[in-house]
Formats: C-alpha cells, sequence, structure tokens
C-alpha cells in the first residue's frame, strides 16, 4: 500500500513539533540517555572510579550483587520503607483530602499547613526529625514526666518507623492535594444519581469516588512508590543508613560503594538494578492501576 | 518520517554516549601523559627553588596580574572558618592572588569530590589529610612541594607524605588522639591514669557504683566508631605488627583469626556497655556538653574534641591518655591532619608557591589557625597560644617517646570503603543486628577495598 505523501503544510506543522521537540530530547539524551548508557558500560568492569584502567569483568559484578549480603538488606530495607510509604501515604492523604473536601471550616488554613513540609528540603527534614527525636520530645519526656521512647533513630528495631514518620509528615500534604483536586472534579450529578438509586455514603464512596479517582490513584501510588524506592537525602541527615546498616538504602549503599568504596563499576551494577526495579514497578502498577480508570 | 527522524535521532544519541564512554580511556591517556609530565613540572618547582627566590619566578602572579587559584578544602569538624584567615593574610601580602574555595566535609566528600575532579582536571590545590597522599600520589596527579617550603615544617611532618624522596603534602598540623578525661573527677575519686586493661576496668566499675558514666559516646556517628576502632588497633594490632594491612592483602592474617584485631573490635563492646544508654542518638555536641558536666568521666576521641569542650566551658579541665592495650604499653595517637597537596598539571605553580609561602612563613597566620582549630603546630618554631589543659600529658608522652603516628593503620587501611565500611558492621553488632563473627568476617571480605 503506498503511503500518502505528506502535504506542504503537514511537513510544515511536522518541523514545528520537531523543534519544539528538540530541547527536550537534547537534554532527556544528555541528562539521562548518556548517562544510563555510560552506567551499563561501567557495570561490567571493575572500575575504580578513579584510575586509568577500566578492566573488562562480564557480568561479575552482577553475579556478586546476589551474594552481597549488605546490598540484599538495603534491598529489604528500601521494600519495607516502600511499601509502608505507599499504603499510608495514600490511604492518609486521601482522608485528609475528603475532610477538607467535605466543607471543614478553615479549609484553606488546614490545606496550607498540611502542604508546606514538602517545600522543605528532605535534608532539613532529616535533620528537624533527628533533632525532634532525640532533643525536643525527649525533653517533653522530661516536662511531662512520661517515659516515651522518642529516640527511633537510636535502635535498629524503631529506625524504619522513626523515618516513616518522617517522610509521612513531608508528603502527605503534597499526595492530599491531587487527591482534593481529584475529588474537586468528580461531576455532582453522579453522587445525585448514586444517591437516587439508594447508595448510602459508603457505596458512593467505593462505586464512585473511588473509580473516579483512579487516574489521581495511579499517580499517588506510582509518585510514592518510586520515589521511596530512591529514598537517599532524608536518610544523609538523618541516620546516615544505621544504626550499622538497619536503614541503609539501595541508593545509600550504591553511593557508599561507588564513591565512598570506590567500586564504581560494581556500583554502577547496583544502580542498573535499581533502574530496572523502577521501571518495573512503574510499568506493573500503570498497566494495572490504568485498567481501572474510567472516564467521567 | 517524523518516527523515523525520532529512531534516528536516538540511535545517534546512544552510540554518542557509547563512544562518549569510550573517551574515558582517553582521557585517562591525556591522565597518564600528565602524569608522565608530573615529573618534569616537579623538577621545575625543585629548580625554580633551586636557582631563584619563589618570589622571582616571572609567573602571572609577580607581574601583579590577577590569579585565580581553585581550593578543595576536604574539612574536619574543627577547620571550618580558616579559610577564611588565609584569605586575610594572602591579600595582605599578595593581593593579586584570590583562593576559590570549595569546603566539603573531609569524611564524607572529599573523596567523592577527587573522583569527580580526576575526570574533569584537578583544582590547583587540595586540603586534606596526610592519608590522601599516599591514595592520591599514586594515580600521579600530585605536584612535588616546594623543598623551601617543606623545611620549614617539622621533620615529622615529612615521614608519611614523602614518596621516593619527592614531598606531595604540606603538613600543616596535628590532632592527638586517646582517652581525654575529666581531670577533676580523676582527682575526686583518686583515680589514677590506667597503664592495663585491669587499671581501667576498676575505674569502670568505680564509675558504675557511683552512678557516673564511664564513657562519653556518640555512635550515632558511624565515623566516631572507626576512628577510635583505628585507636585501638594502633595499640593492639599495629604495635605488635607494623605491616599487619600489608599481610592482611597479603592472605597472612585475618580479622577473624587475629586474636588482637579481635581485642581491638572487642573493645568497642567495652565502650557501649559504659556509655550513655542514648548513644546512637546522641550527637558529638551533645555528648561533648555532658562530658563537660561530668556526667561522664572519659571520652575515647581526638583533639577535634577540645574545641567544644572549650567552647562550651572555657575553664574545664581535661587531660589525655592513651587507650590502654593488652600489654600495658599504649601510646598516645598521633594525626598530621590539614595536609596540602598540588595539582601536578596547575598553570599557576609560581602563585601556589606564594600561597604555600604565606601559611608557612606568616607566623601571625599559623598561630591564629591553631588556636581556632585547637590543634597542634607542625611548623618549627610556632606554638600556639590557646590554653590547652591536656598539653601537660602530651608533653609528658612525647618527652618519653611514647607517640605514635596513626597513618602508619591509615595508610595500609583506608578510610574510604575499608575502615568507613567496618565502623557500620561494629554499628550492626553493637546493636544486635549481626554476630562479631560476621562482622569479622565482614571485614576480612572486602579485602580488595583496604588499600
Amino acid at each position: 500500500m503506498k503511503k500518502k505523501k505528506a502535504s506542504g503544510m503537514e511537513r510544515k506543522m511536522s518541523r514545528q513539533y520537531f523543534i519544539l521537540v528538540l530541547p527536550g530530547f537534547i537534554i532527556f539524551t544528555i541528562g539521562l540517555i548518556v548517562p544510563l548508557i555510560l552506567s551499563l558500560r561501567y557495570s561490567v568492569t571493575s572500575w575504580d572510579g578513579m584510575s586509568a584502567e577500566k578492566v573488562f569483568v562480564g557480568f561479575q559484578n552482577y553475579i556478586d550483587l546476589f551474594h552481597d549480603r549488605n546490598f540484599l538488606d538495603a534491598w529489604w530495607f528500601t521494600i519495607k520503607f516502600t511499601i509502608a510509604n505507599t499504603i499510608i501515604q495514600n490511604v492518609v492523604a486521601l482522608l485528609f483530602a475528603i475532610a477538607l473536601d467535605s466543607g471543614i471550616k478553615a479549609q484553606k488554613f488546614y490545606r496550607a499547613a498540611f502542604f508546606i513540609p514538602c517545600l522543605i528540603s528532605a535534608v532539613i527534614v532529616g535533620f528537624v526529625w533527628l533533632k525532634m527525636f532525640s532533643n525536643v520530645l525527649p525533653a517533653i519526656n522530661g516536662w511531662l514526666g512520661t517515659n516515651f521512647n522518642f529516640l527511633l533513630f537510636g535502635d535498629s528495631k524503631t529506625v524504619l518507623s522513626g523515618l516513616l514518620i518522617a517522610n509521612n509528615w513531608q508528603w502527605i500534604g503534597y499526595w492530599m492535594l491531587i487527591y482534593l483536586a481529584g475529588l474537586q472534579s468528580v461531576p455532582a450529578e453522579l453522587y445525585e444519581a448514586a444517591r437516587v438509586d439508594g447508595a448510602g455514603p459508603i457505596k458512593r464512596f467505593f462505586n464512585v469516588t473511588i473509580p473516579m479517582l483512579a487516574p489521581a490513584i495511579t499517580i499517588c501510588v506510582v509518585g510514592i512508590t518510586t520515589g521511596s524506592l530512591k529514598v537517599y537525602d532524608l536518610l544523609v541527615s538523618s541516620t546516615k543508613g544505621g544504626p550499622g546498616r538497619a536503614s541503609t538504602s539501595v541508593i545509600y549503599q550504591t553511593y557508599a560503594t561507588a564513591i565512598n568504596g570506590r567500586q564504581y563499576g560494581y556500583g554502577s551494577a547496583m544502580t542498573v538494578t535499581l533502574v530496572l526495579m523502577l521501571l518495573l514497578v512503574a510499568l506493573i502498577q500503570v498497566k494495572g492501576l490504568k485498567k481501572k480508570e474510567v472516564q467521567a | 518520517m517524523k518516527k523515523k527522524t525520532v529512531s534516528i535521532l536516538l540511535a545517534a544519541s546512544m552510540l554518542a554516549a557509547m563512544l562518549a564512554g569510550c573517551g574515558g580511556s582517553g582521557d585517562s591517556g591525556k591522565k597518564d601523559a600528565a602524569a608522565g609530565n608530573q615529573e618534569n613540572a616537579a623538577d621545575d618547582v625543585a629548580d625554580d627553588a633551586d636557582d631563584t627566590d619563589t618570589e622571582d619566578s616571572a609567573d602571572a602572579a609577580d607581574d601583579g596580574e590577577e590569579v585565580t587559584l581553585t581550593v578543595l578544602a576536604g574539612q574536619s569538624t574543627t577547620d571550618a572558618g580558616i579559610e577564611d584567615m588565609i584569605d586575610e593574610a594572602l591579600a595582605e601580602k599578595y593581593p593579586n592572588i584570590t583562593l576559590e574555595w570549595e569546603c566539603v566535609d573531609w569524611g564524607n566528600d572529599f573523596q567523592p569530590k577527587m573522583q569527580q575532579y580526576l575526570q574533569s582536571g584537578l583544582p590547583d590545590i587540595m586540603i586534606g589529610k596526610a592519608q590522601d597522599v599516599a591514595t592520591y600520589q599514586a594515580l600521579g596527579v600530585l605536584g612535588e612541594i616546594d623543598g623551601a617550603y617543606v623545611d620549614r615544617g617539622l621533620d615529622a611532618a615529612k615521614e608519611n607524605v614523602t614518596v621516593d624522596g619527592k614531598t606531595y603534602g604540606l603538613v600543616y598540623n596535628a590532632l592527638y588522639q586517646g582517652v581525654y578525661y575529666n581531670r577533676a573527677l580523676f582527682e575526686e575519686n583518686n583515680w589514677d591514669i590506667p597503664k592495663t586493661q585491669e587499671d581501667l576496668q576498676k575505674i569502670i566499675d568505680d564509675c558504675n557504683a557511683k552512678g557516673i558514666t564511664p564513657f562519653a559516646s556518640h555512635m550515632v556517628d558511624t565515623w566516631s566508631i572507626g576512628n577510635v576502632t583505628m585507636q585501638f588497633m594502633m595499640n593492639d594490632v599495629f604495635n605488635k605488627t607494623p605491616d599487619w594491612g600489608d599481610k592482611f592483602r597479603n592472605g597472612e592474617v585475618s580479622f577473624a583469626d587475629s586474636e588482637e584485631m579481635k581485642t581491638a573490635y572487642n573493645y568497642n563492646k567495652l565502650i557501649c556497655d559504659n556509655t550513655f544508654p542514648e548513644t546512637f542518638s546522641t550527637e558529638q555536641t551533645d555528648c561533648d556538653a555532658k562530658m563537660v558536666a561530668g556526667e561522664a568521666a572519659m571520652k575515647v576521641s581526638g583533639s577535634w574534641s577540645i574545641q567544644n569542650f572549650l567552647d562550651i566551658d572555657e575553664s574545664f579541665d581535661f587531660g589525655i591518655f592513651p587507650f590502654p592495650n593488652q600489654t600495658g604499653d599504649s601510646k598516645l595517637i598521633f594525626e598530621p591532619n590539614i595536609t596540602v597537596m598540588t595539582s601536578a598539571e596547575t598553570e599557576h605553580q609560581d602563585a601556589i608557591n606564594k600561597v604555600l609561602d604565606v601559611l608557612t612563613g606568616d607566623q601571625e597566620l599559623a598561630v591564629e589557625i591553631y588556636d581556632y582549630t585547637k590543634t597542634a603546630s607542625m611548623l618549627k618554631d610556632v606554638t600556639p597560644t590557646f590554653d590547652n589543659p591536656s598539653q601537660t600529658d602530651i608533653d609528658a608522652y612525647a618527652a618519653d617517646g611514647n607517640i605514635v603516628d596513626v597513618t602508619l593503620g591509615n595508610n595500609q587501611l583506608v578510610w574510604g570503603g575499608f575502615q568507613e565500611e567496618n565502623a557500620k558492621d561494629v554499628a550492626a553488632w553493637l546493636q544486635g543486628q549481626e554476630s562479631f563473627e560476621d562482622a569479622l568476617a565482614a571485614s576480612d571480605g572486602r579485602v580488595d577495598a583496604s588499600n
């Protein structure tokens, strides 16, 4: 079958689109594609990041990863952190959004109060919560004469809880705004129709609100999951991956290995596995959640 | 057509990326060439020093032309702020030379920054620790320091920064490490300075009986665990086997099989069992404040604590002794700290020499820096004027020859990637996350990263 020849106008339009896409394409290539390919290349070498020699070692780095207890522990911590974050942040953000959408007083104040923490750098958030757990809350304990254990960052058994508190405090307001925007775009007629059909508040929530919020849920779930898998800056200023290795994430371990440990090739292999995992998780989530999306 | 164009562009960018990756070797080649030229550059500097006074050399700096030198400063906690003092002194003597500072934390960021600059070109001046010389000189990227300036330093300053007769680092100050003790508490309780583990245990027991915390510590900072572990190793391992690190790499000894190394690791448990219960949540400043307040009797630390001690209470009276080893012959640890290195490829050697001239020749500046950092001088005829309550102890150990340079251990078992990672395993063991045997095995497992 012969392709229809593009008209002069179409060619002109194509050129315009191409020119518009070009800057983004160049930045994307330089910032993402090139480093990714370089990472792939370094991951099959034993390069230390400094010397001239980049000895090819094939897939040895990838094989070693499966026997590296520290790397596997880092993955285990990251997975726990990601799952807990995804559940807590989605549920709490949605509940907050529903509360704010119900017409309560001082809605703007609450919205701003919940949103402000996400404007702060994660490094600052980590430092703030380190001080909270180490100094401020124990001092309050002293004033009140109570004996709660607030030293959450100081024990390997409680460090995950402490980090979840800090991370959720920072990000719940952000995801809440996305859910709030989704809730406000649900047509009132749908609720009206459901009410006429005899649906109570719970049925309306599960049969109208949730399906209509599906695009927002997709954004929030994918955003929280991939963000949690990449956690690093929060750890740098709060636990430094400790105590011991109890809060070492995959990226933290990768940085420590590639840069401080001068095993750039091995660290690159860690990076490649993380990128693959991120792509896989995002793909599964987007595919799965897209199916559940409905149009108003 | 559009799709075709985009796919061609994508393919081209990937090809470019691959070529860029291969280009690394080209860069490396350039580095090799640079390394080759380094000797010439160093020879030139040496010739300059021999033939003429550095001030007579005819480069831009002499012509009064503005020169900006880039400086990467890997700083310890005590050092932040000395850059302003150096700038001020330099502006007075050589106003045409400007230093463009990049100050980073030595423990966390110096190595990553150097790694980055090794790819893109080193700054003119790098400030690290003496142990960095061994790491970077081996790559052929450091310039030789003019003998005129090296000679202004103490002989002890040259030892670990000189390779094949050439000095690649200018050691500016020194830290002392050991057990800082609250002198008043020791006097009140009639505790003598412990020389053996038994002596130390008696003090610990007495402290516990009297409700005094024996040791102040801040194990939330893994670096502090790494630091004290090296102190323990120096007196229990390296004092018997000075080349333990080399033997470790040759497979002759290991952490798991060495009784001395196990003992050194086990001292961490002794500290952990006799310190604040919240040590894994206590930061250095809080820890030092508790020590000054008399809540703890001792702290295994280094001169960096002096700054905090005296900032909190300038009348705090403290001394220092080496952590007792198994044989009762511990020595106080000495660590060459601020070490100035220069790039072999710099285009401003004479301007660099002028900076070295100010650093080593301006005694007022040197005293100002030593007083501020509360550290010891490594320059001839320069003595800090700050009141260091532990100085009498240091002088006594020095007079008896009971001081050992920790660079011996740090050069054989490097900090980044080895000591630092081992410290994490020690912390994990102390927290019950892994067994003692696992911590030792983990150290053995990273033998390739030890040097």
